[in-house]
């Protein structure tokens, strides 16, 4: 079964294309959409959503057009990249506030809204307002209101954005559990690593245009070709560096931002000891762990150019 | 497949969902504010007329309730309903469209006609409960001097249905401005304080090139006895005596050049 078909799908904004003639299918399990910053993955996740109009082609979202038609929404959750929220309120009343707007009694809201704040481990703050959140914690309550009223589709924009390391394992765990609990998802990110972890099944955008889809082995090899930036900032950053200086996966480390940033030419083996180093807690908290995308631009230029 | 949405219900559930925001907002303190001026302008008033008896205006002792109309109509009709209709009505979409916030409510079972209909009726529940009260303030502090409370409580009622009448259209039509424009605020205080007062000099039926003014119109067969007074009172002023004319002339030029329309009735 197909959750998304878009079919000659064109999106213009004035003169810049968003997306550009997207014709594709994407079937029920999770799906990585992958591409740097500006490739047209938010553009496409805001036709799914039927934020947008299309300029040109036709998408339906489990079988029904989403454009104009509200009651696709009952099956679909979405959560958008932007940082974004009612900051006065409590991440419990926003929840509320948001499922009641399906419809709901307000009883049956708040069952909902509390079942989904669990789920995304926010409890003990739940009734802590929004704007003290840190950037993990407004991540997950963003991921609570997409999914408090069991959507059959969750589309989730940049869902690990800022999260630390131990908050994005657990997330991408609790991805693949929705996703084996039957649920559809498409995830966007702009790092490779990320999607991996949750699944195989990965669409690769640039400049609004669909580059590859499906299990893309050799993509990776090639990403890997590139070397790996990411930029942590943690209480005691320098020793997180000294922890780093002897593995070979290594390539490159400065000191900027108050962070450090490292380059690596395997960044599921860095990531997996930065993860263990987080939990351990010997070296303090770590606040952000952020990747730019250049090296990643640099494999779609190459894809572009072969 | 889920049955579609109604439009009513779900803008009652906008209207829950944007209540709140809208009475705890930043803007409702700022406008909380606006409405507080002329409360204490009243109660000036009545600390002046305590101490020296009723005002008088070129040798005319006015009355609680004439002093209360013009109140009602300079500050009220003229003011305090225009910028609360600008203010809030053309941030009801917009703020939401900056904020970036507006996507959690195009992402939910909700048409977007609702959305706009159920944040509207948030607005003008807010502005009722922010200018309703201040009016009755007004009233209380005013109308007793030289006046009776329950003489004039029929022209209370009218006036605060005016003002609800007029807090509805301002808030209307700045809605829609605010959700089809950008830069709504801008526009909406070109026309208040720009168009609206262009028009008032022009001679001849206005309705054909001015909707607000025609809605204005509407307003006046509806209005209170109370502020017919007042409007009545500030005309008498000022055809009585040139020196005192001019100074009305920029009293009430500056309360938003209502005199021209009065005079020229």
């Amino acid at each position: 079964m197909s959750v998304v078909v878009a079919d000659h799908l064109s999106k213009w904004y004035g003169q810049v294309i968003g997306l550009n003639d997207v014709s594709l299918t994407v079937p029920a399990g999770i799906t990585g959409l992958l591409g740097p910053n500006g490739a047209g993955k938010s553009t496409f996740m805001k036709l799914m959503t039927g934020q947008l109009k299309p300029s040109k082609g036709r998408i339906t979202v489990l079988g029904e057009p989403v454009w104009e038609n509200p009651s696709a929404y009952f099956n679909i959750g979405f959560c958008p990249e932007q940082d974004k929220f009612y900051e006065r309120m409590t991440g419990r009343e926003w929840v509320i506030a948001l499922v009641g707007l399906n419809g709901v009694s307000e009883s049956a809201a708040k069952e909902m809204a509390a079942r989904s704040i669990e789920t995304v481990g926010l409890s003990d703050v739940a009734d802590k307002k929004i704007g003290a959140y840190s950037k993990g914690m407004r991540q997950r309550i963003k991921l609570a209101q997409a999914l408090a009223h069991d959507p059959q589709l969750l589309i989730l924009d940049e869902p690990l954005s800022g999260m630390d390391p131990l908050v994005r394992r657990k997330t991408i765990r609790m991805i693949k559990e929705w996703g084996r609990a039957g649920k559809s998802i498409i995830v966007s990110s702009h790092i490779l690593h990320e999607i991996e972890s949750m699944t195989s099944n990965i669409l690769l955008i640039n400049q609004g245009r669909i580059l590859a889809e499906g299990n893309v082995h050799q993509i990776r090899d090639l990403i890997d070709e590139h070397p790996h930036t990411v930029f942590i900032r943690a209480d005691q950053t320098r020793r997180l560096a000294r922890e780093f200086l002897t593995d070979d996966q290594v390539l490159s480390m400065k000191f900027e931002d108050g962070g450090v940033v490292v380059q690596t030419g395997r960044p599921d083996v860095f990531y997996a000891r930065l993860t263990e180093l987080a939990a351990s807690g010997e070296l303090g908290a770590i606040h952000e762990v952020t990747s730019p995308d250049d090296n990643l631009q640099a494999v779609f230029q190459y894809l572009v150019k072969s | 497949m889920n049955a579609k949405p109604g439009v009513l219900s779900s803008a009652i559930r906008v209207f829950d969902f944007s209540l709140g925001q809208m009475l705890w907002s930043r803007r409702s303190v700022f406008l909380a504010l606006l409405v507080g001026a002329p409360m204490a302008i009243a109660f000036a008033i009545r600390m002046v007329a305590a101490t020296r008896g009723l005002p008088v205006i070129n040798g005319a002792g006015l009355s609680g309730p004439t002093l209360f109309g013009i109140l009602i109509w300079l500050l009220f009709v003229r003011f305090v309903v225009p910028v609360l209709g600008v203010f809030y009505g053309t941030s009801l979409i917009a703020d939401e469209v900056d904020d970036k916030t507006i996507t959690y409510l195009f992402t939910r079972p909700v048409p977007r006609s609702a959305v706009l209909i159920g944040k509207y009726l948030s607005y003008l529940a807010c502005v009722v409960m922010l200018v309703l009260p201040s009016v009755v303030v007004v009233y209380f502090l005013i109308v007793p001097i030289g006046g009776h409370i329950g003489e004039a409580f029929p022209s209370l009622a009218a006036d605060l249905g005016m003002l609800i009448v007029g807090l509805a259209s301002y808030g209307a039509v700045f809605a829609l401005v605010g959700a089809w424009l950008k830069r709504p605020l801008i526009i909406g205080l070109v026309f208040a304080f720009g168009w609206e007062n262009t028009v008032l000099v022009i001679p001849g039926e206005p309705s054909a090139v001015d909707a607000v003014r025609a809605l204005q119109d509407q307003f006046i067969g509806a209005v209170g006895a109370s502020a017919w007074n007042g409007v009545a009172a500030v005309r008498l002023c000022a055809s009585d005596g040139a020196a005192l004319r001019h100074d009305l002339i920029h009293v009430m030029t500056a309360l938003r050049g209502s005199l021209p329309r009065i005079w020229t009735n």
